[in-house]
This record gives C-alpha cells, structure tokens and sequence, in this order.
C-alpha cells in the first residue's frame, strides 16, 4: 500500500497526540523514576569519577548563597558532583525533600514535630546563620537614630492595641525622642515566609496574648486592622512598601538592609531577653547563635530567637537543609561530602560566600552535631 | 462523483480520530482538573462544612503544635477555613473592574471602528493589543510602586470630596493598596481584550445600517447607541464574560496590589482585599509544611469555589447571549 502525504500527516499527528497524552498521564511519576535510574546508575559504576547530580529547591532567601556562590565554588573543588538550585519557598524544599524529588530541601524554618513522626528519617542540617530587623518610615526621625523598640510592644502594634507612634508604651522605650502623633500601619508578608517565620517567633516568645492567638508560623492569620494593616509579597515587596507609606512598621531580612535604609527606611534596636536594647550586628547575632549553642539539641531543629546574653540580638535563626537519610551509593557520598564541605569555615561557611549575601557562619561548636547528622545519611 | 479511494477512507479514519482526541482535550481537561479538586477538598468540606463559604476566619492553624481531630478530620490546633473575605473579594474586584472596562473599551472601540483610519487606526490597535501582552507582575509592580501612591495622595481625597456621601466610598486612603487598586489594575489589564473584540465586532456592522441612521437625521451618538451596540449585543456580553472570567482568575498582578486583607470584609472601596487566587499562591507553601495536609486542601477548596464561581458566570452571560437573540428574533418578526 502506498501512503501519501497526507496519511503521513495524519499518523505523525495521532502519534504527537498520544505521546503528549501518555506524557501527561506519567508527569507526576516522571520525577521519580529518573531519581531511581539516576541513583541505580551511580550505585554500579565505580566511586570517584562516576558523575553525580545533587537537585536543591527551596527557600529564596538561601537561593543566592547556593546559586551564585556555593555551586560555582563546589564546581572547582568536585567537578564530578552537578548541584542544581531552584528557588521555590521553604515548604515546596521541605515537601519536595520528603517526597524524594530533591536530595536538599533548603528552608528558613525547621520542619515541625509533626512532620518529623511522620518522616523519622529526615534530617534538618543548619547551613548558616540569618537575621531580621525590624524597619520603620518615620520621616523627620534622623537616620542615625535607632528607635528601641520590644516584641512585647511590636505584637501590641500589630494586634491593634497601640495605634500611634507616640502611644506612652513606644515614649517609655525611648525617652527624649519626639515620636510622631500619627497612626501605625502595619506591614506583613503576605506570602509564606521564614521572616514571617521568625518575627512571629519573637512576638510569641514577649507577648503572651500573641502566643495564644496567632502562634508562629511561615503564614499567620493576621489581625485585620482595617486598611492600616496590609500584607505584601517578599521582602522587596515589603521594602517598596514600607518605603511608600509614610508612619509604617515592617520586618525585613537581614540581606536588604543595605537596601532599605538607602530608601531612606529606619531600623529598631530590638530589647534581647536581658532586656538589652541591641541593634544588629555581626557581633550580636554571632552572640546570640552563641548563646544557643548549649541547647542545640542533637537534630538541631531550635529556634534561636530571643537568645538569651547582654550582647544577643533577638531575630536569628538557623538556615537549614532538609534531607532525607536514606540514601544510595554514590548520591549518599556526594551529598555527605557537599554538606561536610558546606558547614566548614574553610569551605562553604567561609566569608567570602558568606558576606555577598549577608549570612553569618555557623559556630564551630555545633559542628560535631552536625557531623553527627551527616553521617547519618546513607545508612 | 469521484469514488473515494481505500487510501483517502483511512485518511478519513485517521482525520476522525485525531480531530476527536484533540477537540475532546478542553473538556477532558476540564473535567479531570474539576474532579481532581473535588476529591482533594473532600477532608475541608467534611471539616468545615457550610462556614467554608460564610466564616470570615481564615487560618491555617498552629502547625508545630498538637493535631486536632473534628468531624473525623486531623487538623493543626486552631485550623479554620472561612473563605468568604476572599469570595468577596475575587467578586468585588472583578465585578469593580468590569464597570471601570466595559465604558473605556466601548469607546475606544467605537474610535478605533469608525473615527480613525489608515495608519493612525493601526498603530492605535497596535498599541491596545500590546497592553494585552505585558505580564501581570509588570502590571502589579506599577500597581504598588505609582498607583498606589496615587491613589494615597489624589484619587482617594478626590472620591471622597467628590462621592464621599456614599459610605463604601469614604474614608481614609490608607496605603494605596487594596479593593480600588486591584480593580484599577484589573481594568486596566481588561480593556484590551474588550477592546480588540468590540472593534472586530463594531467593524461587522453593515454601513448601510449606519448610513440609513444617520440619513434618518440621527447624531453620531444615536447611530451607536440605537444601531450598531444593539446589532453587537450577543458578541459583546460574549466578551465580557471572557473579561470577568479573566479578572476573577488573575492571581500574581491582585497579589501584588490587592493588600493581601484577611479576617475582615472590606468596609470601604480602599480597604485591603484578597481573592481566591492570591491567597492560593501566597499560602501553598506554608500549606505544605501542614504535617495533616489539611492546609491543602483547603486551598483545593477555594480552587473549586474559583472554578464554580467562573462557570456560572460564564453559564449566566450565555443565557443573556440567548433572551437577547430570541428578543432581536421577535423584533425582527415583528
């Protein structure tokens, strides 16, 4: 039988469909199943020069310190092991890590207890150190002062119970300073986030009222303040607006500082737990990390805001990698040998990768815990 | 007649099956995506039942705490599900934002029809369907970063000068982020589509129509109004719907402006305002952090309330489309 053109036609499109349609039909599974080759692949061929993949999804705020500086830098030290980052939020990390799509899911927020009975063998490894400050738009405050501010007082402006700037509980923190007479918008993150993660951990461990509504999460239900309460996306997104908005309050991570005073924004000397008023500094979120250090325990999941110590800033958190420990052959080595690298002052914790984007290193007394934990993978 | 050949009847066969696969894809699509969100809003609705759609509480519950069980559903400590701020909301907006469209891209269109020609008609069409093509995030970005204070500094002291008698329509500007903004945005994101359509639809229209109008002694304004809108009727209301339908789902530009408002209804035309679509794209990653899944859920569920939500609007422009064309029908009977 001769065919032509246009049964030609005919079968290639019916044969484009069905092969689109079959596509759809395993997307899901696709992921997976090259996991599995990937790793079956690596577990025969022979150790050392066998070249493995390592995929990262998560957290924005780590992002940049595995894009632009530690892939690049791992690239000339293991030119075998291809690490692949993507930015995707701290729980698509989390979640993307527990289903076996990633091999490092890296997050802002440790995983609950919850989702840790639920999945023993997942291991939440601190990479470095971050913080968040607390921003204000006061226009005739001079940049150079700093107001003082305390999470029992934030979670009062943000639950509506002081509305203005010159309320007696802001003056009794900050005597001498002229505060405005004018009404507090709040902003928030309208979108998951570790800052909000973190500034809600604040507001619950100073105000006992906030620990009983509204807790600490990566979202909060926030109090609706009318529209002097209004949520906005990302940390640009929050910069832009607290910038727009004259007499407002927001919290910003640590890496945009720089950012948002040249916009002309202030930030708070926050009062510690020793009811210190400190500012953040590399000396003081290093005091803090290190005044937690003790009560790391041995998975690491802890907060380390509202440390205790005269000299520890209140906002500062472990940036973690959520793996999970079962592990093959070669893909269990590669990710050992990365994160060991990773955590070392003289590797991925060194400054140069650190200072770019604003994270401090971890304290060198929690790295046999650490160490603990990586080997742990693969067993 | 030329006898078909055995070579052209499996042609046909062949034609048959792949035009059916491919126009049976929209609904096929349709339905497992419909199906899909129901049977993941299953634990939502069995835990929330009705004040799914009436509270006005939405939290997602403290997830590094205990699990409760009610109803038979495991759910963070404090978990509540109450979508209507956001049903308003996606509602408010669109609906907002369709008022706003609909007068602009009439008259653009009717510009655009029969006032302008040659070159300065087609760089002006040119120009609208560009609108159409900015991403949404571009349209949100001028949202937050001149709109908003626009909104701050002149045109919310101007409504409230002007139509502050009407309560929804007075009071303080706050940042210039909220209901007006979104819908602003929304509009403007709108008025392309309209107005692409409108013009094609207004260019349909025979010029004898418009001549035997205007030789009646009819004015300009009365040849559009009584002639060529009633003879674009069905085809506008068509459009529209496809408007409204794209203003309901618009996620990332209301995201941006919208002011992300929870807990509370909007009392004014500036307070801050969630729709259905932002809140899934702000809260999925927190949600899937939800050591019960409850969380997703839950977002599944405001999905299929978008979803129904945007068939009936579509479902209810139809059955205008239909009363009017029977209408025009009788009339012309007449």
């Amino acid at each position: 039988m001769k065919w032509n053109r246009k049964q030609w036609a005919g079968l290639t499109a019916s044969a484009a469909v069905l092969v689109t349609l079959a596509g759809c039909g395993s997307g899901a599974g696709n992921s997976d199943t090259s996991n599995a080759a990937n790793s079956t692949d690596n577990s025969t061929s022979s150790a050392s020069s066998a070249p493995v993949t390592l995929n990262e999804t998560g957290s924005s705020l780590l992002y940049p310190l595995f894009n632009s500086q530690w892939i690049p830098a791992y690239k000339s030290v293991h030119p075998n092991v291809t690490i692949n980052a993507a930015s995707t939020g701290s729980g698509k990390g989390i979640s993307d890590a527990v289903a076996g799509n990633v091999q490092i899911g890296a997050s802002d927020a440790y995983m609950s207890d919850a989702l840790v009975q639920q999945n023993p063998s997942m291991l939440n490894i601190p990479l470095a150190i971050s913080a968040q400050q607390i921003m204000y738009n006061i226009p005739g405050l001079s940049a150079d002062k700093h107001l003082n501010l305390s999470g029992d007082v934030i979670a009062k402006i943000y639950m509506g119970e002081i509305k203005q700037w010159n309320d007696p509980a802001i003056a009794k923190l900050n005597p001498g300073v002229s505060l405005p007479n004018q009404p507090i918008t709040t902003i928030h993150r309208s979108d998951s986030s570790g800052d909000t993660f973190l500034f809600s951990q604040y507001l619950s461990d100073t105000n006992s009222e906030w620990n009983t509504k509204y807790k600490y999460n990566t979202t909060i239900s926030w109090p609706s303040l009318g529209n002097r309460s209004i949520g906005a996306k990302g940390n640009d997104g929050v910069v832009t607006q607290l910038a727009n908005t004259k007499y407002s309050i927001g919290y910003v991570g640590i890496s945009w500082l720089d950012k948002a005073t040249a916009q002309g924004l202030g930030y708070a000397a926050l009062q510690n737990k020793a009811g210190k008023d400190v500012l953040p500094t590399k000396d003081s979120i290093a005091a803090a990390a290190n005044a937690m250090v003790n009560q790391v325990p041995d998975d690491e999941r802890i907060s380390l805001v509202y440390a205790p110590g005269d000299n520890s800033y209140p906002i500062v958190n472990f940036e973690y990698a959520v793996v999970n420990s079962h592990q093959s052959g070669d893909v269990a080595q590669a990710l050992k040998d990365f994160l060991q690298w990773a955590i070392q002052p003289n590797g991925g914790n060194s400054s140069q990768y650190m200072d770019p984007v604003h994270f401090l290193p971890l304290p060198s007394s929690v790295e046999p815990k650490s160490e603990a934990q990586i080997n742990k993978i693969g067993s | 007649m030329r006898a078909a050949s055995r070579a052209s009847k499996t042609a046909d066969i062949w034609f048959r099956v792949v035009a059916g696969l491919c126009a049976s894809t929209p609904v096929l699509f349709l339905v497992v995506i419909g199906v899909v969100v129901l049977i993941d809003s299953i634990p939502v609705i069995r835990y929330m039942g009705w004040h799914f759609l009436t509270g006005v509480n939405w939290d997602l519950g403290d997830m590094y705490g205990n699990m409760v069980v009610r109803n038979g559903v495991s759910a963070p400590a404090g978990a509540t599900y109450g979508a209507l701020p956001y049903i308003v909301g996606t509602l408010a907006s669109s609906v907002l934002a369709m008022l706003i469209a609909i007068p602009v891209s009439v008259c653009t269109a009717v510009i655009l029809a029969y006032r302008v020609h040659g070159p300065v008609k087609s760089v002006f069409s040119i120009l609208v369907e560009l609108l159409a093509g900015i991403p949404s995030v571009v349209f949100g970005l001028w949202g937050m970063v001149v709109l908003g204070p626009w909104i701050v500094h002149d045109l919310g002291p101007a409504i409230n000068r002007v139509l502050g008698f009407i309560p929804f329509l007075r009071g303080s500007a706050g940042t210039g982020l909220g209901l007006l903004n979104s819908a602003l945005v929304l509009a403007l994101m709108v008025v392309p589509i309209l107005t692409a359509t409108t013009r094609d639809l207004l260019e349909q229209v025979p010029v004898l129509y418009r001549e035997g109008g205007i030789g009646l002694g009819m004015t300009d304004w009365e040849v559009i109004r009584r002639i060529c809108l009633p003879y674009v009727k069905d085809g506008l209301i068509g459009a529209v719907a496809l408007g409204w339908g794209r203003a309901m789902g618009e996620t990332m530009a209301v995201l941006m402006v919208g002011g992300s408002g929870m807990n509370a209804l909007p009392h004014t035309i500036f307070s801050p305002i969630s729709t259905m679509a932002s809140v899934i794209a702000n809260q999925l990653d927190s949600a899937l952090t939800d050591a019960t899944h409850l969380a997703v859920h839950a977002l599944a569920e405001l999905a299929l309330v978008l979803m129904v939500l945007t068939l009936i609007t579509n479902w209810l422009a139809r059955i205008l489309v239909q009363r009017s064309s029977k209408t025009l029908r009788e009339g012309v009977r007449a």
